[in-house]
């Protein structure tokens, strides 16, 4: 009884910090408006329509934007380690990030600067493409942890490709796909959060149907065979549902790592190992770093933005180093 | 006694390797079944057809039948299935840090539909079933840092909160010392329900099963009591050690001893190694 009200509170805890990062996401940019501005305009009462453009379709799209992608991204990476029974399973590994890259290079060749749509549309393409040759891979390996070998092996093979396509393709379009592989939050709009919330919704929907079926895995195949879970069809349907929802985030966020690697870890220590109570912590710590790691993207430079992926990736090294010398230091 | 499960002629090869060969026995309500034998005699690989684990592939050929209450294996749901075995495995280790409740409510599965919550009967279920493996009380200890005999019980008690009616164990005695491996197959015994097990010891397999299937290179070599598949002759054949027989004053079974080769054997194995 005492552990569920402590973690009621924990949760409660979490989103209020989730509302703050909201609140926090939106006041901070390089346009200088006061609390008072950002508040009328937020209830709908905006005296300045300059403002109420910088806040309705610049900083809430972004702000919504960044909660979505943060808690995807991590949902995606507790789902796999879960799934898989690995710690260090990323949507990145299993190629999605590559598969996306090479989908964004041969848009960017093919198509030039007029690629405003096609770009997220190839980006996703070229994701489920990677996915889809890692899972054929592994279902004639049979093998969970070749599964995880086989999604290394395609992501060079795509990422080699795509360098070879940027190396003899034209230097503009080269920039314009290294950038975006990068990650920014920069050009998103009010659509791509719809889009990647339905995603989101989806996905939690699903995970909240099969949480004691992801959780029987915990303890080995064999063990949730014996339970009656039909283990092979649960890995790929729950490999699909990352990948779709990964492919989607960097469709139009770019290429953003570390997340889904780092939040689960931070919500086993606080939260728990269970996969409703990861999916849970990982939705709200998740969006709430992406929040601020694009606040930092936003405002840590003066006439600058820094891509989100660097940051997430700088962040994410530190983090592992961290809890490597920690897990030393326990021994 | 009715009829439970039922195997007949059950075969099972492995890119043309025999791994079971022409298995049948009968499996009564209530019993307690020990399966026996040397390593590679294909104790695990039985368990696993009982369990309906194996698969017909390009590689793997399984004939014969498995009736569970007179209808074929194959033919059960695996949700419906697991209501009626529970697999308590030697392999469980879990990779995250799951608490004891967390991996006793996994036996709620086969019970529970899509976005079933817990009820207080499921919660009561749990609590009764630590009750019976002696672990009330222990319920947020985190299963990792377990002794290997708490841990067998946590696996027990989650075997008990599925209730099935058939209790699978692999080794449920390995590495565990001589207190909690007593402790354990008493426990079993005491469930009432019907076990089906490997076990390594021979005496421990005599004192606490009360039907014994003696395996060998994927046969079966006997079946039935202690006292009856116990015998010297099979044991010697079987594991190719010399043995002697004795009757267990203390627990009324047969007990067994055995001792390696005489030393003039050990030499010349010694001496054949050293050639």
């Amino acid at each position: 009884m005492i552990l569920m009200h402590k973690l009621s509170l924990k949760i409660g805890l979490l989103i209020a910090f989730v509302l703050v990062s909201l609140v926090a996401g939106v006041n901070f940019g390089p346009a200088n408006l006061t609390n008072g501005q950002i508040f009328n305009c937020l209830i709908g009462a905006c005296h300045n329509q300059v403002s109420e453009m910088v806040i309705w379709q610049v900083r809430v799209p972004r702000v919504l934007v960044a909660l979505v992608a943060g808690m995807g991204l991590a949902i995606a990476g507790a789902i796999l380690q879960n799934t898989t029974r690995n710690p260090l399973a990323d949507p990145y590994l299993f190629g999605i990030v590559s598969g996306a890259g090479l989908g964004a290079t041969i848009a960017n060749l093919a198509l030039g600067e007029n690629i405003n749509i096609a770009l997220p549309l190839a980006a996703f393409l070229g994701a489920l493409f990677a996915i889809t040759i890692v899972v054929l891979i592994a279902k004639v390996l049979q093998s969970m942890e070749q599964l995880l070998l086989a999604g290394v092996a395609v992501s060079f093979m795509l990422a080699a490709l795509t360098q070879f396509m940027l190396y003899f393709g034209e230097p503009f379009a080269t920039n314009r796909v290294i950038f975006w592989l990068m990650g920014s939050l920069a050009r998103v709009e009010m659509s791509n959060f719809y889009i990647i919330a339905s995603i989101l919704l989806l996905a939690i929907f699903i995970i909240i149907a099969l949480h004691r079926q992801i959780d029987a895995l915990l303890l080995g195949d064999e063990s949730a065979a014996s339970l009656g879970v039909n283990v092979d069809k649960l890995r790929l349907l729950m490999l699909g549902l990352c990948a779709a929802l990964t492919a989607t985030i960097v469709a139009y966020c770019g290429g953003i790592g570390f997340v889904g690697l780092m939040i689960p870890h931070i919500v086993r220590q606080l939260i728990g190992v269970t996969t409703l109570k990861l999916v849970l912590g990982s939705a709200l710590i998740g969006g709430a770093f992406l929040i601020w790691v694009d606040i930092i993207a936003r405002t840590a430079l003066n006439d600058a933005e820094i891509p989100i992926g660097i940051i997430t990736s700088a962040l994410g090294s530190i983090f592992f180093l961290f809890i490597m010398v920690r897990s030393r230091h326990a021994i | 006694m009715s009829i439970q499960l039922q195997v007949s002629q059950l075969s099972w090869l492995v890119k043309n390797k025999s791994i079971l060969q022409n298995i049948s026995f009968d499996v009564n309500q209530g019993e307690v079944i020990g399966i026996i034998g040397p390593n590679g005699a294909g104790k695990t690989s039985l368990l696993r057809c009982i369990t309906n684990q194996i698969k017909n592939t390009a590689n793997s050929t399984l004939s014969g039948t498995i009736h569970l209450k007179n209808k074929a294996l194959q033919y059960y749901p695996p949700k419906q299935l697991a209501q009626h075995f529970a697999l308590v495995s030697q392999k469980a280790e879990p990779i995250f840090s799951l608490t004891v409740i967390d991996i006793v409510k996994m036996g709620l599965l086969p019970h529970q539909g899509f976005f079933s919550l817990d009820s207080d009967h499921d919660k009561a279920q749990i609590q009764l079933a630590l009750n019976k493996v002696g672990l009330s009380g222990e319920g947020e200890k985190n299963f990792n840092l377990l002794s290997g005999g708490e841990q067998q019980r946590v696996l027990i008690a989650r075997a008990l909160v599925q209730k099935a009616q058939i209790l699978i164990l692999d080794e449920p005695t390995n590495h565990l010392d001589v207190y909690y491996q007593h402790q354990i197959l008493q426990l079993v015994k005491q469930l009432n329900i019907t076990v089906i097990m490997t076990v390594h010891d021979l005496n421990l397999a005599s004192q606490y099963c009360q039907r014994l299937l003696l395996l060998n290179q994927g046969q079966l070599i006997c079946d039935g009591s202690p006292s009856e598949v116990l015998s010297v002759q099979q044991l010697q054949q079987v594991f190719k050690l010399p043995c002697l027989l004795e009757h267990d004053p203390l627990t009324n079974k047969p007990r067994v001893y055995f001792s390696l080769p005489t030393q003039t054997n050990d030499k010349d194995k010694i001496g054949d190694l050293d050639a």
